[in-house]
């Protein structure tokens, strides 16, 4: 459960910088208009990505033992 | 045991307890950062014409200074407190371990620091922040810098100190008082149990293999920002972002060693923070600043060889012109103490006041270097051909970056007074048990 669950948010978090990477302005846009991020926020998904990667560590010591639920 | 005056056993290290010279510190550091808020206000409703900045070229200034001097300075303080924590955790460096926090203490306020002289460069800080959310690219040093240094790193950062100090905090969590509840939020439900332990372990130890790439990509980002712009001679290069990163720990480390020293004599903790320590952050500090005097010394070689008009303008207004006292105060504030350390190591005698000074000067000669790197091309790198300009800082500039100085040390005081600075060792975790 504790492995999943950090590995899920890792997971979560580097595809969050994926999506937020690549859904930015494209390299080399040649007008005004193509410099717009493709996906809205793209750059705040970037950087959630980077916390929720991190966070992961906080949740594999936080989370509680099974047996003690 | 030293009792509070309602009885109860006192923390350890001082905690909860404000003498009359820690209120004197306190009121101190609150009238400089007020005087830092009166500048930042002035700022704001004046504009940015309150600094000393001005357009490079058509206004003879530099768009970059003080402030811009200030970030790359702060995050390249920042840089080796997480490096010694996270060198302390993956090769088990035992003596270096009661100086583990305060290193990543060191990191988290200076980032910190870094992210506020980022926003009052920005004349419309809020607007800055809005665009940089919606707007900003990832493929972009200035955004990396943001995105890995500010959100990764800092984030990062907290997350190491924070889990690093849930075992004291629920030691301390056991002492009633005002501290408690902050503790106990700390602790998180921590026991102690050798589950937790081998967990802790585990997750620091990832943390630690994860941060040490991560921080040499961000602060290599951050020279990039410099090292990429093409039309811009004195940035241009791919020594940058190395000589970025060897800066940085060198201002780093100088940092922890001032740092260590201080602590060291309010605690009263020669036991705990050995010679044995100082000797490693001297040895390390002296390694650091080898390597960077090799890349000055490449760097000013390839400056001055074969040069071209506007390098040659810009290097005659960095060795004899205008920012030739910046220039070579900060050469002899990074040679003395190569000359002081290589003498100590070899003598094998180290010496805490020598150290304290090499760490202070080393920080002088960073920020001289960083304002070095920031503003002579902008006022004498111009390829177009526009008349040499000069830059000197406003009195807002001087206020903000000093309420900045007094900022860090009132999160470092604070700190202080309030957590074990040093890691809780068996008579004191008694102590706080009984």
């Amino acid at each position: 459960m504790r492995r999943g669950v950090t590995a899920t948010m890792v997971v979560a978090g580097i595809l969050l910088m994926i999506i937020g990477y690549f859904g930015a302005a494209p390299w080399g846009a040649d007008t005004v208009a193509n410099s717009d991020p493709r996906i809205t926020l793209a750059p705040t998904l970037f950087v959630l990505g980077v916390i929720v990667v991190f966070s992961a560590a906080i949740v594999y010591e936080l989370l509680p033992d099974r047996e003690r639920r | 045991m030293a009792t509070t005056a309602r009885g109860r056993p006192a923390l350890p290290q001082g905690i909860g307890r404000v003498t009359p010279g820690w209120w004197a510190f306190f009121a101190a550091t609150l009238i400089v950062l007020a005087f830092g808020i009166v500048a930042i206000i002035r700022e704001l409703t004046a504009g940015m014409v309150a600094t000393g900045m001005r357009d490079v070229g058509t206004a003879g200034g530099a768009t970059w200074g003080l402030y811009i001097s200030m970030v790359v300075y702060f995050i390249g303080v920042s840089f080796a407190g997480i490096t010694v924590a996270a060198l302390i955790r993956i090769f088990d460096i035992e003596r270096l371990r009661p100086i583990a926090r305060m290193a990543e203490l060191l990191t988290i306020v200076s980032l910190i620091l870094g992210a506020f002289a980022i926003l009052v460069d920005l004349g419309q800080p809020l607007r800055g922040i809005t665009n940089l959310f919606g707007f900003a690219r990832p493929q972009s040093p200035f955004f990396g810098t943001f995105s890995l240094v500010i959100a990764g790193y800092l984030f990062a950062s907290i997350v190491y100190l924070y889990l690093g100090g849930r075992r004291d905090a629920a030691l301390m969590a056991k002492h009633p008082g005002r501290l408690q509840r902050f503790h106990r939020w700390w602790a998180a439900g921590y026991k102690d149990t050798e589950a937790e332990r081998r967990r802790h372990y585990q997750t620091s130890f990832w943390l630690a293999l994860g941060i040490i790439p991560l921080l040499i990509v961000a602060h290599s980002t951050l020279g990039f920002v410099f090292g990429l712009q093409v039309g811009r001679p004195g940035w241009y290069g791919t020594l940058q972002a190395p000589a970025f990163v060897a800066l940085a720990g060198v201002s780093g480390v100088g940092h922890i060693i001032v740092l260590a020293a201080i602590i060291r004599r309010l605690l009263g903790a020669q036991r705990r923070i050995t010679m044995e320590a100082f000797s490693w952050l001297g040895r390390f500090l002296m390694v650091l600043l080898a390597v960077y005097l090799y890349f000055m010394v490449v760097e000013l070689l390839t400056l001055l060889y074969a040069t071209p008009e506007v390098e040659k303008r810009l290097s005659d207004a960095l060795l004899t012109g205008t920012y030739a006292p910046i220039y070579w105060g900060s050469v002899a504030a990074l040679v003395l103490p190569m000359i002081a350390l290589m003498w100590q190591a070899l003598a094998r005698r180290w010496n805490v006041g020598i150290l304290v000074a090499s760490g202070v000067l080393v920080n002088l000669a960073a920020i001289g270097k960083r304002y070095l790197v920031v503003v002579p091309s902008q006022t004498h790198g111009t390829l177009l051909p526009y008349e040499v300009g000069s830059y000197s800082p406003s009195w807002v500039e001087y206020g903000v970056v000093l309420g900045l100085f007094a900022l860090g040390a009132l999160l470092v005081g604070l700190f202080i007074k309030s957590f074990p600075v040093l890691p809780l060792e068996a008579e004191e975790e008694v102590s706080v048990d009984a």
